[in-house]
């Protein structure tokens, strides 16, 4: 290593030390702006939702801790979805002795006077859109998910440790399946 | 000409069009044929509704019935703030020494080890000292255990010489399972010696009442991997007394919730006592004994203090893999085997309640072993339960030209093609379970690692192994007969395939038989129309006949391999 690159080196890691305000408001705003999906894809995955809550939080605690220790990420958002996924199974094997979320949405989607905006028709085309998801395989589902949060094929396939190729396989698969549910 | 003037996008190469998957040559002759097709038109259209309706659904059912979060946000900074003031404060100082580790120029690497250490000694300074965030961390810890229903909790007590498990239910020991602990009295003596709470010995109270107590100490608070989690981290508090009979006592807590997992004392006269809260399905009431150890490995009763503890070994692994191998729990279903700390975990994705049970009853008599399975209710498809929404390719006159249209007309119709296209994708499903599981255990076993395997436990591997080859060459001849003759008629021709090294490793083998299999599901798919592929129409045929003969050669090596061992 050369002087200068070794006083680069050393004016960098300074300035990263100094730069942590900057990184956290660059996480806080990150957070403002998508943990509510993050949260949501979390439900859908199955956590129960204290635990999916703590799970956001931690999720986004580890992109500061990341991004502090220098490393960079191009895309945060899928990082963030990246790594929500993987710690979202661990805590869903771990809440296991807790009570399933169930979500009941089909009761409440079809619960008379639930929601007077949504018209009768489109609940009942909604309460099928929802079976058709729920017949999804799991990973038809998590690529039906986390394409929905805006996520491109080469990021789903490393969340899911798949191909993008396999992640377009599963993706024309969940939408034919869907497409007769949108058909009925 | 472009390959789409003759024939039609499939529904795949659509979806990819629409999110804008294709690369742009790509999409360029699905965009010019879209201009000429009203048929491509409509599907598109079609599938964009589909998408629509995917965005209302997330809208109009998920963000309105999916519950809220149950407390409000925390503030991010505060907790900024507390990762900050708990990290290692030898973080910097490493990278700056890992920055100058390369410096040649010693006048260089003077001038930086100099920078570091003034930066070193300002950085140190200014961070807040290890006791303040010791002190804090505690009065954290309490009250947030304080302010939480007190659960009975399962605690592992050793120390050189015994072995207790307890129930600690916050207030004090069951009665009737520390009556029945034996070594119990023997480790209560030490407590007591050490002023340190038998009652609750593993929180925070405890940890603080007794550091409270020591007129002179000294703190250290670092940053470790959870032990029963890796990925996870933990502070510990790390307490030195100058007097007394402990010299020091370390407190584990989880960073996220500050809940106390694990706590080491250890006394003047070189005895330790280690506490460890364990999970409650490894929970038998009776204590635990040498002889559960890791098998394979000596048992150790005096362990050496940087060791706290023994960890589950690959026999132990290999011995859950090789009973989930018996009702085919390795294959497709997504069950997930790790070794975490001294236990082997048994996780699930979406595995059918009665599968769950199936898999609990059979590890249940397994000692170290914890199933851990969630969605009971959730029973996923592992396929498309409809033949037809596998092909993709709409009958057409005009797609006379390419290798899907060409195998269409020499099959007999679309009908017999989707059936034919429906059957050979399944055996390919199956053929993949068995090459995902294959190279499971060639990754989970490694040569190396094989090698400290008992007799007996290389004979389970391998035997596993063989019958996964043996299962999966049985799937990909299958697929050879029934592709063979229609890709020979398309003018393919297959390559002669590679051979395998002859003083290679059979994980080696099953690990290329991998990549063989996957390059064949592509080409299977491109040639069922599911994909669309980087191969030209014309060389289709070829390429999925050299892919088929690359890979069986690859099985009947990686057999070849296995059966020399049981030779041998």
């Amino acid at each position: 290593m050369s002087g200068p690159s070794v006083g680069n080196a050393f004016v960098g890691i300074l300035r990263q030390e100094r730069a942590h305000p900057a990184l956290q408001d660059q996480v806080a705003k990150l957070f403002e702006e998508s943990r509510q999906d993050v949260y949501r894809y979390l439900l859908t995955l199955g956590l129960a939702p204290p635990r999916a809550q703590e799970a956001v939080q931690e999720v986004f605690m580890r992109l500061y801790s990341t991004l502090k220790s220098g490393e960079s990420i191009e895309n945060p958002r899928g990082w963030v979805f990246r790594v929500a996924h993987n710690h979202g199974l661990q805590v869903r094997a771990r809440q296991a002795s807790e009570e399933p979320f169930d979500p009941g949405i089909e009761s409440r989607l079809m619960a008379t006077g639930q929601d007077p905006e949504q018209s009768l028709l489109e609940r009942e085309r909604m309460a099928r859109f929802h079976q058709a998801i729920e017949g999804l395989s799991e990973q038809q589902k998590r690529c039906v998910f986390l394409r929905l949060e805006g996520l491109r094929y080469p990021e789903i396939g490393s969340t899911l440790g798949i191909s993008a190729s396999a992640v377009g396989e599963f993706l024309r698969r969940a939408v034919s399946h869907l497409r007769k549910a949108g058909h009925e | 000409m472009s390959k789409y003037e003759t024939g039609h996008p499939g529904d795949g190469c659509l979806l990819q069009y629409n999110d804008g998957e294709l690369a742009a040559g790509e999409a360029r002759r699905v965009e010019r044929h879209l201009e000429a097709c009203w048929q491509c038109r409509t599907e598109l259209d079609e599938l964009r509704a589909t998408v629509a309706d995917c965005v209302r659904y997330r809208q109009a059912v998920l963000d309105r019935y999916l519950p809220p979060p149950p407390r409000p946000w925390v503030d991010l900074y505060e907790e900024f703030a507390r990762l900050d003031a708990t990290e290692a404060p030898a973080a910097l100082p490493k990278r700056l020494a890992r920055a100058f580790a390369g410096a040649a120029q010693w006048r260089w690497a003077a001038a930086a080890l100099a920078a570091a250490a003034i930066l070193c000694a300002v950085f140190l300074q200014l961070r807040k000292a290890p006791s303040v965030h010791a002190a804090e961390l505690l009065k954290k810890a309490v009250a947030i255990a304080e302010s939480q229903p007190k659960a009975v909790r399962h605690i592992r007590i050793r120390t050189r010489t015994h072995q207790i498990t307890r129930l600690i239910d916050g207030a004090g020991v069951e009665p009737a399972l520390a009556h029945r602990d034996a070594d119990a009295p023997a480790i209560q003596a030490l407590f007591a010696a050490a002023h340190y709470d038998w009652d609750d010995p593993l929180s925070a109270r405890s940890f603080q009442a007794w550091r409270d107590s020591l007129p002179s100490k000294r703190d250290e608070v670092t940053t470790v991997a959870d032990p029963e989690r890796p990925s996870e981290s933990c502070y510990q508090i790390q307490t030195a007394a100058e007097s007394g009979e402990l010299a020091s006592a370390s407190l584990t807590l989880r960073a996220t919730d500050l809940h106390p997992v694990e706590s080491r004392l250890e006394f003047r006269d070189r005895e330790w006592v280690e506490l460890t809260e364990i999970p409650e399905p490894s929970m038998s009431g009776t204590p635990f004994n040498e002889h559960l150890e890791v098998p394979g490995r000596p048992a150790s009763p005096s362990l050496p203090a940087a060791t706290p503890r023994e960890p589950a070994s690959i026999s132990d692994e290999l011995q859950v893999m090789n009973a989930l191998h018996q009702i085919g729990a390795d294959l497709g279903d997504p069950v997930d085997v790790t070794r975490s700390g001294e236990r082997v975990l048994v996780s699930g994705v979406g595995i059918p309640p009665q599968r769950q049970k199936q898999i609990h009853e059979l590890l249940a008599s397994m000692p170290r072993v914890d199933v851990q399975f969630s969605e009971p209710g959730a029973v996923p498809a592992p396929a498309e339960p409809d033949a037809g929404g596998r092909t993709a390719l709409p009958a057409s006159p005009a797609a006379a030209g390419s290798a899907q249209a060409r195998l269409e007309r020499q099959v007999g119709g679309r009908a017999e093609m989707e059936r034919i296209g429906a059957q050979i994708l399944d055996w390919n499903e199956s053929a993949m379970a068995r090459a995902y599981a294959l190279r499971s255990l060639a990754e989970r076993f490694p040569a190396s690692a094989e090698a400290s395997l008992k007799p007996a436990g290389r004979d389970t591997l391998e035997g596993m192994a063989r019958e996964h080859a043996a299962a999966m060459l049985r799937h990909v001849e299958s697929i050879d007969g029934a592709m063979t003759p229609m890709l020979t008629a398309l003018g393919g021709s297959a390559s002669a395939a590679r051979a395998g090294k002859p003083d290679g490793t059979w994980q080696t083998s099953a690990e290329n038989a991998f990549r063989a299999a996957r390059r064949v599901e592509v080409l299977l798919s491109v040639v069922w129309g599911a994909t669309p592929g980087d191969s030209g129409a014309a060389d289709l045929p070829s390429a999925l006949l050299t892919a088929l003969q690359q890979l069986k050669a690859e099985l009947e090596d990686c057999q070849r391999l296995l059966s020399r061992n049981a030779g041998g």
